[in-house]
């Protein structure tokens, strides 16, 4: 249950609308960390169906990203005159079928076996893209493969400009994002996929097909990972081994935590604070990384449940938990 | 290549093998005995591993002697190691096992950007000292005397760990903590000050095993991500606070890299992969461990 206080439609008309304007009065660079923002917030909330709802913490989610990324620069590569449309669907389906796969393995262990499983998987995924030169010219990465496709959306000034490419990842990112909160909050596979949380052996003593629910958990959050990844490569023109790095596997796990699990909207809260806050430090410092790195240490010592966490102390906007305890 | 010849590179192939083997097992078994005990599994443990590596190449540069290097820099690392435990994983243990591994996660960042922003991203030689820079004749064939220095050095350090752990009224008490911690906190024993040492020694291992590993490897941020996983692999495979199993697993995964490499040298990776995926549908608490 979301409260209404903070979900009410007009607030999320507000949104809906600051969004869909902001490029509008944004200058080129700001529509671009926007446009970031939004790709890394539906990559964290995939994120967020394994930390937040399975209590699994997972070092190799950006295996599915990468998967996803490459795909879609491949299909675009390869097969000329393909529409977006099914160059995206097809980074989403190589991510949920990378998830399917290795989801199998990962989904019947737990705690650190799980979080041991996933790094060694996401390592050997990087691997692939660094060593297998042929396909995808290992960490030179390869690029250009906009220019056989058709960016042209309506309404927008120009075919490939920074604001098309920005409506374009919003007008994806954003109804699935919707469509994952309606399913996780609003659904019985939402509740089952909580309850197995927070009691696996009742879960199972109730009749629920945990590994299955817990499988088809992993897939949807590789499958979301992959179609975030696929719209990086397109966002970007250009994909390499950064794409499917541990780099990327931690950096999810820091905005997840940093924003909050416990909330379904939380790690969109730390994707906003990693990309906005991250510019920020980075114009001072070099290693901006550095106090990324603090405050997730100091956060896990003293704010457990992240920003959504610290939400409590002003209790107009208190999102009220809908799940009792953190991730694992 | 007639039947010698054979023989030679498979001799150089064990030898290589035992010296990998070497190195995971002074990584892995501070992290599994660390895990046997509270709990905790340390991903910053691979970081003590290349912060000693670090650490030895700037005392050679300074002093010019790898010798200094072997001896300060895991002193070093352990002590930082006791530092962490102290100040930062204690107060992380109240919150449940999920924050203790976040901690340390958080912990393995911070190190890996500290690590870049002081040395640079770059890749540093450290040369092996004088004495060793040759090759020995060995049965006919010419073998770097660094790699054989690792397999003794690494025997010693494994026979020094095997006295304190099974001869002695010390090592009696860590195993008795890995297999039931609360007992031995009941019968008595100071538990959490026995954790903090063999959490100091476990990054002192690392760390020793990061500066002989240096020569061999070079040194470069990647080295901890690197060695982590292939740390991650022997302890699962060996089973997590399994001592024995650790052992097995590293000359396991020193074998199958070490004719990895020569059989296949594009797969080597995923054969310990292979290893890790089979043991663990077969036997998901890994060959010796009690525990999934």
């Amino acid at each position: 249950m979301i409260p209404r206080r903070v979900f009410s439609p007009a607030a999320v008309g507000i949104v809906l609308v600051g969004v869909g304007l902001a490029p509008s009065v944004m200058s080129t660079s700001q529509v671009y960390s926007g446009t970031e923002v939004v790709i890394l917030s539906l990559f964290a909330v995939s994120y967020n169906l394994l930390f937040g709802y399975l209590g699994l913490l997972s070092f190799g989610h950006s295996a599915y990203f990468g998967l996803g990324a490459y795909a879609t620069a491949l299909l675009l590569l390869h097969a000329p005159g393909v529409p977006l449309g099914p160059a995206i669907a097809g980074g989403t389906l190589a991510g949920a079928i990378g998830g399917v796969l290795i989801g199998n393995f990962c989904v019947r262990l737990s705690g650190p076996y799980f979080a041991m499983l996933t790094l060694a998987f996401g390592q050997l995924l990087f691997a692939v893209a660094w060593k297998w030169r042929a396909v995808t010219r290992g960490d030179d990465g390869f690029g250009g493969f906009l220019k056989h496709a058709s960016l042209a959306l309506p309404g927008t000034p120009e075919s490939g400009s920074q604001h098309s490419l920005y409506y374009l990842v919003v007008a994806l990112a954003v109804p699935v994002i919707a469509a994952t909160w309606a399913l996780m909050t609003k659904t019985p596979f939402g509740n089952v996929v909580v309850s197995i949380r927070q009691n696996e052996e009742r879960a199972v003593f109730l009749g629920y097909d945990v590994f299955a629910t817990k499988l088809i958990t992993y897939t949807i959050s590789a499958g979301l990972a992959g179609l975030a990844g696929s719209l990086s490569a397109i966002f970007h023109d250009f994909v390499s081994p950064s794409v499917i790095d541990l780099n990327l596997s931690t950096d999810v796990v820091l905005m997840t935590f940093i924003g909050g699990t416990t909330f379904f909207f939380g790690p969109v809260l730390g994707a906003v604070f990693f990309v906005y806050f991250g510019d920020f430090i980075s114009a001072l410092t070099d290693r901006w990384q550095v106090v990324m790195g603090l405050i997730f240490v100091f956060m896990v010592l003293y704010v457990p449940k992240g920003f959504i966490g610290l939400g409590r102390l002003i209790p107009s906007v208190r999102p009220r938990e809908t799940r009792p305890e953190t991730a694992p | 290549m007639d039947m010698f010849g054979v023989g030679v590179t498979l001799l150089f192939g064990i030898l290589n093998g035992f010296g990998y083997a070497m190195l995971l097992f002074l990584l892995s078994s501070g992290l599994t005995v660390v895990f046997g005990m509270l709990g905790v599994l340390n991903i910053a443990h691979a970081s003590f591993y290349m912060l000693g590596a670090y650490f030895a190449y700037s005392v050679v540069q300074s002093t010019g002697s790898f010798w200094w290097g072997l001896l300060a820099a895991p002193v070093a690392v352990g002590v930082l190691g006791v530092l962490t435990e102290r100040t930062l994983l204690r107060r992380a243990h109240r919150l449940g096992h999920g924050h203790e591994l976040l901690l340390t996660f958080g912990l393995a960042y911070i190190i890996l950007e500290l690590v870049k922003w002081i040395w640079g991203t770059g890749s540093h030689p450290v040369s092996a000292p004088a004495v060793l820079d040759g090759s020995i004749r060995l049965v006919g064939g010419a073998y770097p005397a660094y790699r054989l220095f690792v397999c003794v050095f690494g025997l010693g350090v494994l026979v020094g760990l095997a006295l304190l752990l099974f001869k002695t009224r010390l090592g009696m008490i860590v195993r008795a903590a890995v297999s039931d911690i609360d007992m031995v906190n009941a019968l008595g024993f100071n538990v959490r000050g026995l954790f903090v040492g063999v959490f100091g020694i476990g990054a002192f291992l690392a760390g020793l095993a990061g500066v002989i590993a240096a020569p061999l490897l070079s040194v470069y941020p990647g080295m901890g991500p690197d060695m982590l996983v292939d740390t991650f692999i022997v302890v699962v495979v060996g089973g997590l606070g399994s001592l024995k199993g650790a052992l097995i697993a590293s000359f396991l995964l020193g074998g199958l890299q070490s004719f990895g490499v020569v059989i296949v040298p594009r797969l080597a990776m995923i054969f310990s992969f292979l290893l890790m995926t089979v043991v663990l549908i077969w036997r998901p608490m890994g060959l010796f461990g009690e525990r999934a």
